[in-house]
């Protein structure tokens, strides 16, 4: 795509910034890790985000999605929540796992399973709330993960491999559904415009 | 005992929401030429030292007691201001700027500063040394008192600053850093309060 996936435009505003806004309300501080073509993030934050901290990964292109984390979070104290950037959320949904998350020590996000590179995340329903018993490449199942979980500060700390990976000796743990899309490729575009104007994005 | 750290911060478009040598520049009826000259030393277009003898050699015509004046009512970010006059011990300011014109802002302060150094004969000023921000920052380290130096910068002369530091943040409260503070920079950081929250996890 030549750019970073949150600076897709959808509607007519990047991801990211539709991220920044529905986040907004529920975070003290925001940290975005920027690498590939990070100038193009740097000038829309400058432009319509100040007070985002920032955090570069100079190692982007050697280094995976949980080393991001790590280092966004490097000096974060408190209920931290880890989300991709190219995510595009109904936002009630959001709502609702922010607040789940500040209940629980892990929450991790599940969604409807659809993506073609879907992990798979075995669910189980609970009188407390769902809970995650184990994510699998080759197991369907109705849910996948949704590359957002929350957690203390240091959740990705010593992250080696996937993030999914590194959450797989916490499982189970409380699990929220979350309704979303993400930008894996281009061709994913035209269902996440489509996405954004079901849900009145 | 937890980690001490010192907080070193850039004077001019950082903790001051304007630069200060083209509002002095407005005294002499030329303060876009400065704003011009700044920005292209900023951008590293042209060598900090020999840019600012040029501007010091301009601006010295207006008195110091003057620039002075116009420095005092420069605006400062508050927030950035109220978290060094909180730990006026942890904290220092790095400026090229001259220590005589730059006495209200240091004042106000109330931290050490590492400046340039101003000699003043027969009614005009001249400058006497230009710091070096990164030998500055070697000395904050000396003193031994430090575990960890954070620094905070925007322009040219803020690199070997920034390349001295153990925790290089970019700043771009007033104008975007430019590209060499930036790669450099562990954190880029666009606004006053978000700079201090940062900096008070550290």
């Amino acid at each position: 795509m030549g750019m970073p996936k949150a600076m897709i435009a959808v509607g007519g505003k990047s991801l990211l910034s539709r991220m920044l806004a529905a986040v907004g309300d529920h975070a003290q501080s925001i940290h975005v890790v920027i690498g590939y073509r990070e100038e193009m993030i740097l000038e829309e934050c400058a432009r319509n985000h100040p007070h985002v901290v920032l955090v570069r990964n100079p190692d982007f292109r050697s280094t995976n999605t949980a080393h991001s984390y790590a280092v966004g979070a490097a000096h974060l104290r408190g209920k931290t929540a880890f989300i991709d950037g190219d995510l595009l959320f109904e936002l009630g949904s959001l709502r609702e796992f922010f607040q789940a998350a500040a209940a629980v020590d892990v929450l991790v996000g599940v969604t409807r399973a659809k993506s073609d590179t879907a992990v798979f995340a075995s669910v189980r329903p609970g009188k407390d709330g769902p809970s995650i018993l184990s994510f699998s490449r080759g197991e369907r199942s109705d849910h996948e993960w949704a590359n957002v979980v929350s957690g203390p500060a240091d959740l990705m700390v010593g992250a080696k491999g996937y993030v999914f990976e590194h959450l797989g000796p916490r499982l189970p743990c409380r699990a929220q559904e979350i309704d979303l899309v993400e930008v894996d490729t281009a061709d994913d575009l035209a269902r996440v415009r489509e996405y954004a104007l079901q849900k009145g994005l | 005992m937890g980690m001490r750290t010192a907080f070193c911060f850039d004077v001019d478009g950082t903790l001051t929401t304007t630069e200060i040598l083209p509002c002095i520049a407005a005294d002499l009826d030329i303060s876009e030429e400065m704003a011009t000259l700044t920005r292209a030393t900023m951008d590293g277009v042209i060598a900090f030292e020999a840019s600012f003898r040029l501007r010091v050699a301009i601006l010295g015509q207006v008195p110091v007691r003057r620039v002075q004046s116009i420095v005092s009512s420069v605006p400062l970010d508050s927030r950035i201001l109220e978290f060094i006059q909180n730990r006026r011990d942890q904290c220092f300011l790095m400026t090229g700027n001259l220590d005589q014109w730059l006495e209200p802002v240091v004042a106000k302060a109330g931290c050490r500063a590492f400046s340039s150094e101003a000699a003043v004969s027969e009614g005009r000023i001249r400058v006497k040394s230009i710091l070096d921000k990164g030998a500055a920052i070697a000395e904050v380290r000396a003193s031994g008192l430090f575990d960890r130096i954070v620094a905070v910068g925007d322009g040219a002369n803020d690199c070997a600053m920034l390349d001295a530091a153990d925790t290089p943040i970019a700043f771009g409260g007033v104008h975007p850093p430019i590209a060499e503070v930036v790669r450099r920079s562990h954190y880029v950081i666009n606004e006053g309060g978000a700079l201090c929250r940062l900096l008070s996890m550290l």
